[in-house]
């Protein structure tokens, strides 16, 4: 049974950008845990859980809108300094050069272009507009809304879905 | 600036790097592709024999200079999608000198071994030769399109194919070149053909009737020879197409089967990678159904093309002989056609391909959950299946229906537009008789709208072809994306061992299935021959993917396995799988026979050699008992026999092929303990002077093994004889003392109940 974290339990200090040292009011404390998302894809801000250096879980955050403010802020700190799956907002250009895609879009991070090397496996629908992206070097890309992307661009990726 | 590496340098470092490295020469370069907040930016680092210079806007004074010596060590931290250079100091400082996406992460953890190289041994070298090959590894571009190939020698299939998709399908329409031609020659007969009945219609309307003038007799007998002709003509046209039909039905087909039987036998060479990215119902869907895309478009290019195109001219020259005036008239609606037909091919094509995204669902769906019905089944899962399967027929409904009306819509415009076309000659023709301006008769009127309406086919043929053509592109794109594939090297080439010995090493193993996670690292070991070698570990620890490695199911480790001292990649990869027995843990058994599901691999097997290996697999016992006895059937995936039962023809299978290396992947993991007895005893008789492998999770199925292996995280954590590790009090005598506490706690327990 995993140890479940709701509410006011904990303190929260960066360590090193990604880790957290964790004291537990109990008195308990741990150095430098990594905050994993047990559902990076589905549900980003329920079930993160603190890992040890040895990758096992010390805790699991149930769901971080119960963390009181300032260790959300924490950990979604943490979180972001790790987790990288830039949301596209357009798509700029595809080019179908030689039979590869190359895509360039432009995300929350800044415009990027990237590989897509079988746009049938790299592209994946989901029910609710979301569409994730897999690139020829296995970084990750996210379209928060299909329907919501411009005209161009909705034109540029629906052959693709 | 020269240097080696993985990018352009980029040009806003450029002038500063010059500078703050004051004239020396960088032994490498890595260019990342992040700033170090995690924005797309440009950054690099340098390396020299005692120094790393990274450069990032993010960095105070935009660089940073580290000397090698002040450090403790360095790691690529591999995160979700990106990946941070990190160095510790000798007094514990922690810095982050680059951040990258995982495109540059096998080029940073090459530059890690050197910087951690050169702290624990100092500068050499073999460090820098080390990551100049990695650079060259990572640089194997093709040099056309600057494609990342699979290895360096390798082709790069996408010029090869690009330069004319469809010229990798000619080797398929060649043979049946002489065929083909039949057909158009019979196609022009009957084009030929067709062309008489309108002529025929104007000497009726013409010369026959009005003759009737001069006497009912000569009209008759005219109207007779002129049907009789007409008659002649039906006949020979109708002969004609039947002939062409079959022949043109047979040819096709011919070419599709070879297809397919194409496709099948490149799916079965293809790494085990793909079959990880590509789900098995798409592939079936691509031998199935995208074959006869191709033959329908094949035989349209090859006759009907032809055909229309010479019918066209044809036609064009009589209806220009008869009126010229008529015929410019007549050719008004030909543009509006073809601009209809242009933007109706760049309408479809989208929907075409997503159509056919959504029918691979289906299969993909189908594939998984009807071979699964059982599991479906214990978990009365039906509703959800059927709810899911539904959902996904709507879905490709939906799509359906959309490429429906347009696919609707367009061709009836263009109809609509070809009528406009008799219209106008009606109007013009019409017109021309009835005030008697011209010298055009109502025959000629007749015949002319006849010659007309067949006109308007062929053009609309060729307006049309855009849509078949590019329904036939997607398809061609998914079957060549198999036919293409890269598949497993070394078939039929490489060196083939007299015999192998089975001294397995491997040195300096690296793997991760994709770039987000090591699989296994830094594996260095060495099987002496006979050795009985027992894998631990706990699931997940990378125990399969050792075997998988030595399998060579993937082929993309770093460093070296050598098996007699031979790097594996050098051996004919049927040879070497050949040399090896391997005993699953969920064997996969074929709807044959049992004879033929222990002969499996072993062509021509002899009866009592299948019967002596049944006998060491301890599975002649039960075969025996069968009705059937060794002509049993097996249903799909060996429906019939027990897992034990099922387990022991696996163990026969590796008999048969008397292998020098024999795996076991968790042989006993699925069966009831007296079956296990059986089992073990099958082995233990198998695997006498043999170099053998075995996964297990009891450990009591390892008592013959003279090594152990312990795996923890995809590294070796212990080595050695079992004894000596028990006597260590590692991990491996952690793993004993729990298992024999629980055995211990079993017996008490069945001790209890007993008294």
């Amino acid at each position: 049974m995993p140890r479940y974290l709701d509410g006011p339990e904990v303190r929260f200090t960066i360590n090193d950008g990604i880790f957290l040292d964790t004291e537990f009011f109990n008195g308990e404390s741990y150095e430098a845990l990594e905050p994993h998302r047990m559902f990076p894809v589905s549900g980003k801000d329920r079930y993160i859980a603190l890992l040890d250096a040895e990758g096992k879980d010390v805790a699991i955050i149930r769901n971080m809108a119960t963390l009181p403010e300032k260790e959300r802020a924490t950990v979604q700190s943490a979180l972001d300094e790790y987790y990288m799956m830039p949301k596209i907002k357009r798509f700029i250009k595809m080019s179908d050069k030689f039979g590869i895609w190359m895509w360039t879009a432009e995300t929350d991070r800044g415009i990027f272009t990237f590989e897509i090397r079988n746009h049938l496996t790299a592209v994946k629908p989901l029910y609710d507009g979301r569409v994730l992206i897999k690139d020829a070097d296995d970084n990750r890309y996210e379209i928060p809304d299909v329907n919501k992307l411009d005209k161009k661009s909705k034109k540029m990726i629906m052959p693709s879905l | 600036m020269n240097v080696i590496t993985n990018h352009p340098i980029p040009e806003k470092f450029r002038v500063l790097a010059e500078t703050v490295m004051k004239g020396q020469t960088p032994l490498f370069a890595l260019v990342g592709d992040l700033d170090l907040s995690g924005r797309y930016n440009d950054s690099v680092m340098f390396f020299t024999r005692d120094t790393i210079f990274a450069f990032d806007e993010k960095h105070r004074e935009k660089y940073i200079a580290v000397k090698i010596e002040a450090l403790r060590e360095v790691h690529v931290k591999r995160m979700y999608g990106n990946a941070l250079f990190k160095a510790v100091t000798v007094d514990n400082k922690r810095l982050n000198l680059l951040r990258f996406t995982y495109s540059a992460a096998d080029i940073g953890d090459a530059a890690a071994l050197y910087v951690n190289g050169v702290i624990e041994h100092g500068f050499n070298d073999d460090l820098v030769e080390m990551v100049h090959a990695t650079y060259n590894k990572q640089r194997s571009f093709c040099p056309r399109c600057g494609r990342k190939l699979p290895n360096p020698e390798a082709e790069c299939i996408n010029c090869a194919s690009k330069k004319n998709l469809f010229s990798k399908f000619t080797r398929y329409i060649v043979p049946q070149k002489w065929k083909l031609l039949l057909c158009v020659i019979l196609s022009i007969i009957t084009t030929i053909m067709s062309l008489v009945p309108p002529y025929i219609t104007r000497i009726m309307v013409d010369d026959v009737i009005p003759s009737a003038s001069q006497g009912v007799e000569i009209a008759m007998q005219r109207l007779i020879s002129v049907l009789v002709t007409l008659i002649c003509v039906y006949i020979v046209q109708y002969t004609v197409s039947a002939l062409r039909g079959y022949i043109l039905r047979y040819t096709g087909d011919q070419i599709v089967i070879n297809l397919k039987k194409d496709i099948y036998a490149k799916a079965q060479y293809l790494p085990l990678s793909f079959y990880d990215k590509t789900s098995t119902g798409s592939v079936i869907n691509r031998v199935n159904s995208d074959t006869g895309t191709i033959q329908n478009f094949v035989l349209r290019i090859s006759q009907e093309a032809v055909v229309k195109f010479f019918l066209l001219i044809g036609l064009a020259v009589i209806m220009f002989s008869m009126d010229w005036k008529l015929t410019l008239f007549s050719f008004v609606p030909i543009p509006l056609v073809i601009l209809t037909g242009k933007f109706f091919g760049t309408r479809i094509a989208p929907k075409y391909r997503r159509l056919w995204r959504k029918s691979s669902a289906i299969s993909t769906l189908l594939a998984d959950t009807i071979p699964g019905v059982r599991v479906v089944k214990a978990f009365t899962n039906e509703k959800e299946t059927t709810d899911k399967f539904s959902r996904y027929c709507d879905d490709w409904m939906k799509e359906d229906r959309k490429a429906a009306v347009t696919a609707n819509i367009f061709p009836n415009i263009m109809t609509f537009l070809v009528t406009c076309g008799s219209v106008i000659i009606y109007a013009v023709g019409g017109s021309q008789i009835i005030t008697g301006s011209g010298d055009l008769t109502l025959g000629m009127l007749v015949s002319f709208v006849s010659y007309a309406s067949m006109f308007y086919d062929p053009v609309n043929f060729f307006a049309n072809l855009s849509d078949s053509y590019q329904n036939t592109l997607a398809s061609a794109e998914k079957i060549l994306d198999i036919l293409d594939a890269e598949p497993e090297h070394d078939f039929g080439k490489g060196k083939v061992p007299e015999r192998l010995q089975g001294r397995i090493e491997f040195r300096n193993v690296n793997f991760s299935f994709d770039r987000s996670k090591k699989v296994l690292s830094n594996i260095n070991l060495v099987i002496e021959p006979g050795d009985i070698v027992g894998i631990v570990g706990t699931t997940g620890s990378g125990k399969s993917t050792l075997i998988n490695l030595i399998m060579r199911y993937y082929d993309n480790y770093e460093g070296d396995i050598l098996i007699d001292g031979i790097n594996i990649k050098d051996i004919d990869m049927s040879y070497y799988r050949s040399q090896i027995g391997f005993v699953q843990q969920d064997p996969q058994m074929f709807r044959d026979t049992v004879f033929n599901n222990i002969a499996y691999g072993t062509p021509n097997a002899h009866v009592e050699q299948v019967m002596y290996a049944a006998e060491v697999a301890n599975a002649h016992p039960f075969i025996t008992k069968l009705p059937d006895a060794y002509d049993t059937m097996l249903g799909e995936r060996g429906v019939g026999l027990s897992g034990g039962e099922r387990q022991r023809v696996s163990i026969a299978r590796a008999v048969m092929k008397n292998p020098n290396i024999l795996i076991f992947d968790e042989a006993t993991a699925a069966v009831d303990s007296e079956t296990e007895h059986l089992i073990q005893a099958a082995i233990e008789r198998l695997i006498r002077g043999r170099t053998t492998l075995m996964i297990a999770h009891r450990l009591s199925t390892l008592r013959k093994a003279n090594k152990i292996i312990v795996v923890d995280k995809g590294e070796i954590i212990e080595f050695g004889p079992p004894e000596e590790l028990l006597a260590k009090k590692g991990k491996y005598y952690k793993l004993v003392q729990i298992q024999s506490m629980s055995d211990k706690l079993i017996s008490q327990k069945q001790a209890e109940n007993f008294e």
